[in-house]
């Protein structure tokens, strides 16, 4: 009778001395002749075509192996000083603070830096800068303007209008016929944001050196100040508002991102405004229609016209990384010209570097002589921090609150933001 | 009794057995008197088991359907070419069995945990209530309840970085200190009505504190190890939160974290991520079948020896 209890004693000990062992050797289990790179990408659509690669690189040479990481939380990831070796992800304001702090090593010395556009290269500043670093290097752009379906516009007698008369008088012709000449989904605020928003504004508005205003402002973005979104926002949202109103599908309030792409793909509409990454989803239930691509016209003046793009892959390097230089031959390896192109095609984007091929996908080839000649911006509603609820400021607008106020409120939000910065 | 709906005869049933001792017709007899049915009631039943199943339904289709199917907009119809590639491919984007067996494992470690460390901490706290430090050690572990984990993730991160358990044997550590204020609250609450007689003539038996408690309490304690056990493996395996932020190395990620991979802005892979969802849902549903039975089998046990 006395002996049991000192067996589950024995057996309890053993359990626990068994986990701290367990705990210990986890730590310590890196480090085994092949240098390990963990490599982060978390575009789903892309994870099929990087595993190929990586296999084949991982068998081509014995120095680095490269581990595919697409679930790791890059915010914990760098708190606990263990960020992936090497990031390839969408470049946003969010990862620009990673950059802004420093935690992202210097690339400058790298040949492939001396290969990016320049003018794509300083889409990565717009954001963030860190002094004396070239510390992020972009891989692929999406370039998004309107998706058009070009059967009906072929049909209607529609040329794609250059000017802001020209689509007026293409959305009564397209109304007249009997067909809606827009199909909006504002029951999910980000494609408001994404689409209506930026495309509206970034045709009237030059919105990086608007930004840089706004970040001069401050605290004192108001009312009164030179710039802010009153100001400048006013006459495009109000434009918005407009085209939701008189030419965008009735329901739209009703209707999600992935209503929009089947509708599309139904031609229920002949306009839609998304990016590329529309169209993979609307082949997936309609995959011989005809899509082309052209920008927004929001001025009478076609030299005006211009492309929202953002940097949909960006190659980097964490300070904190201590398999710096594996994670560098890694990076070498995906910047090759065929790896970047064979991607960019698959995945409907713009190539970065000066040596990329050309597109030719019918569906985004419309973009091309923008893209070419430098006409682009990025998303006006994506250089907004997150803790502005931009997107749902945006979408109540276009189900019909009042412009002007809902501005005000924006300005209010960036000014109390700034002074608590 | 006569206005009982017909769902909870088999309840009815149990407790007529317990009262009058005999276990025969019971049942009969019940359904012999309330002929009548609560209709409203039974309405409502009804509308929550739709509720629940309807879902079910469309997880189960959409598992099944193709890509082209899974998005043009009819979430119920049923699957026209019957596909599993939904399933291949769900299979080996997250690397199933992998992310599988680490799930269960860290959820069965949560689920034992919690239940021993509970019922040890709950027995120690009752059977010393009137000590200062025990009484104190108990609200203390309650406040917890009031702790939400995002409040304090960063330090959690850091710690477990520290000490080398950014792993799923953090993330257990952590699941079980997270639920030990829950089960803590059981225990005690369910402790107090176990009869300090039978723990006395235990030590009139000679049996020492430890004995007690592992052959007397323990099994007395069966029924809210169930329930707190039921609580512990739903909460360990939905979880995606911690252990998303815990662990650094992504080959040790649990199925929820990985899963996440489906769900994005811009692209919709409904019949991959249904087949997904389903293949994850599975234990947790044959776990609940199971338990609950057993929950109820041991209700009737403690009653009867109390």
């Amino acid at each position: 009778m006395s002996r049991r209890p000192r067996r589950t004693h024995r057996v309890l000990a053993s359990l626990i001395g068994l986990a701290l062992a367990c705990s210990t050797l986890v730590g310590c289990s890196s480090g085994s002749s092949p240098e390990q790179v963990r490599f982060y990408l978390s575009k789903p659509e892309a994870i099929p075509y990087f595993r190929d690669l990586i296999k084949s690189y991982n068998a081509s040479q014995g120095d680095v192996e490269v581990v595919l990481d697409s679930s790791a939380n890059l915010q914990a990831g760098f708190l606990r000083g263990n960020p992936p070796d090497l990031g390839l992800l969408n470049y946003n304001l969010e990862m620009g603070r990673f950059m802004e702090r420093g935690a992202l090593s210097d690339l400058s010395d790298m040949p492939e830096a001396d290969r990016i556009l320049p003018e794509v290269q300083d889409l990565v500043d717009q954001y963030a800068t860190y002094p004396g670093r070239t510390s992020v290097l972009p891989y692929s752009v999406m370039a998004a303007s309107v998706i058009y379906n070009k059967q009906i516009f072929d049909d209607q007698g529609i040329d794609v209008p250059k000017t802001y008369d020209d689509l007026i008088a293409a959305c009564d012709k397209l109304q007249t016929a009997g067909i809606t000449p827009f199909y909006a989904t504002l029951k999910d605020p980000w494609t408001v944001a994404q689409g209506w928003f930026d495309y509206t504004v970034g045709g009237q508005v030059d919105v990086a050196s608007f930004y840089d205003g706004m970040r001069d402002e401050g605290t004192a973005v108001g009312p009164d100040s030179d710039v802010s979104f009153q100001k400048a926002m006013l006459e495009p949202t109000t434009t918005m508002q407009m085209f939701v109103e008189k030419y965008a599908n009735k329901d739209a309030a009703s209707k999600g991102y992935g209503d929009g792409n089947l509708a599309f793909g139904k031609e229920e509409a002949a306009m839609y405004l998304q990016g590329p990454w529309a169209l993979g989803e609307i082949a997936k239930s309609a995959p011989d229609l005809k899509l082309g691509t052209f920008p927004l016209p929001m001025t009478d003046d076609p030299k005006d016209l211009r492309v929202r793009v953002n940097i949909d892959l960006a190659a980097w390097i964490p300070e904190a990384s201590s398999h710096k230089e594996a994670a560098r031959k890694f990076l070498t390896h995906l910047f090759q010209k065929d790896v970047m192109d064979a991607y960019n095609a698959a995945q409907l984007g713009y190539g970065t570097t000066t040596d990329s091929a050309p597109v030719t996908d019918d569906r985004i080839v419309g973009m091309k002589e923008y893209f070419d000649s430098g006409r682009f911006y990025q998303g006006p509603s994506q250089a907004v921090p997150l803790n502005i609820p931009m997107a749902n400021y945006i979408q109540s607008i276009a189900l019909g609150a009042d412009v002007k106020q809902t501005l005000a409120v924006l300005d209010a939000d960036w000014a109390r933001l700034a002074l608590r910065r | 009794m006569s206005t009982q709906p017909a769902l909870a005869v088999e309840t009815v049933d149990a407790a007529v057995t317990l009262k009058d001792g005999s276990t025969r017709n019971s049942t009969a007899s019940v359904r012999r008197r309330g002929e009548r049915y609560n209709w409203p009631l039974t309405l409502l039943l009804v509308l929550a088991s739709v509720s629940v199943l309807v879902p079910l339904y469309v997880t189960v289709v959409m598992a099944f359907k193709t890509t082209a199917q899974a998005v043009d907009g009819n979430a119920f119809s049923l699957p026209a070419p019957f596909s599993i590639d939904g399933f291949v491919e769900a299979w080996s984007l997250t690397d199933f069995p992998r992310s599988f067996t680490i799930s269960i494992l860290v959820t069965a470690g949560t689920v034992i945990g919690s239940v021993l460390l509970g019922a040890m901490a709950s027995f120690a706290i009752s059977r010393n209530w009137n000590r200062r430090l025990f009484k104190w050690s108990f609200f203390y572990l309650l406040a917890a309840l009031f702790i939400p984990f995002p409040v304090v993730a960063l330090p959690q991160i850091q710690l477990t970085g520290l000490v080398h358990l950014d792993n799923p044997l953090g993330v257990t550590i952590l699941h079980i200190i997270f639920q030990l204020s829950f089960s803590i609250l059981l225990f005690t609450a369910f402790l107090r009505s176990i009869p300090a007689e039978l723990e006395e003539s235990a030590r009139i038996d000679g049996a020492s504190t430890w004995q007690t408690f592992w052959r007397l309490i323990f099994p007395l304690l069966a029924p809210m190890s169930a329930t707190v056990g039921i609580f512990a493996f739903l909460a360990s395996w939905n979880d995606f939160m911690m252990p998303s932020l815990i662990t650094s190395d992504p080959s040790l990620q649990t199925l929820p974290v990985v899963q996440n991979i489906f769900q994005t802005q811009f692209s919709n892979n409904y019949n991959v991520s249904f087949a997904s969802y389903l293949m994850a849902m599975a234990p947790a549903i044959v776990v609940y079948l199971f338990t609950q039975r057993w929950v109820m089998e041991g209700v009737t046990q403690g009653a009867v020896k109390g």
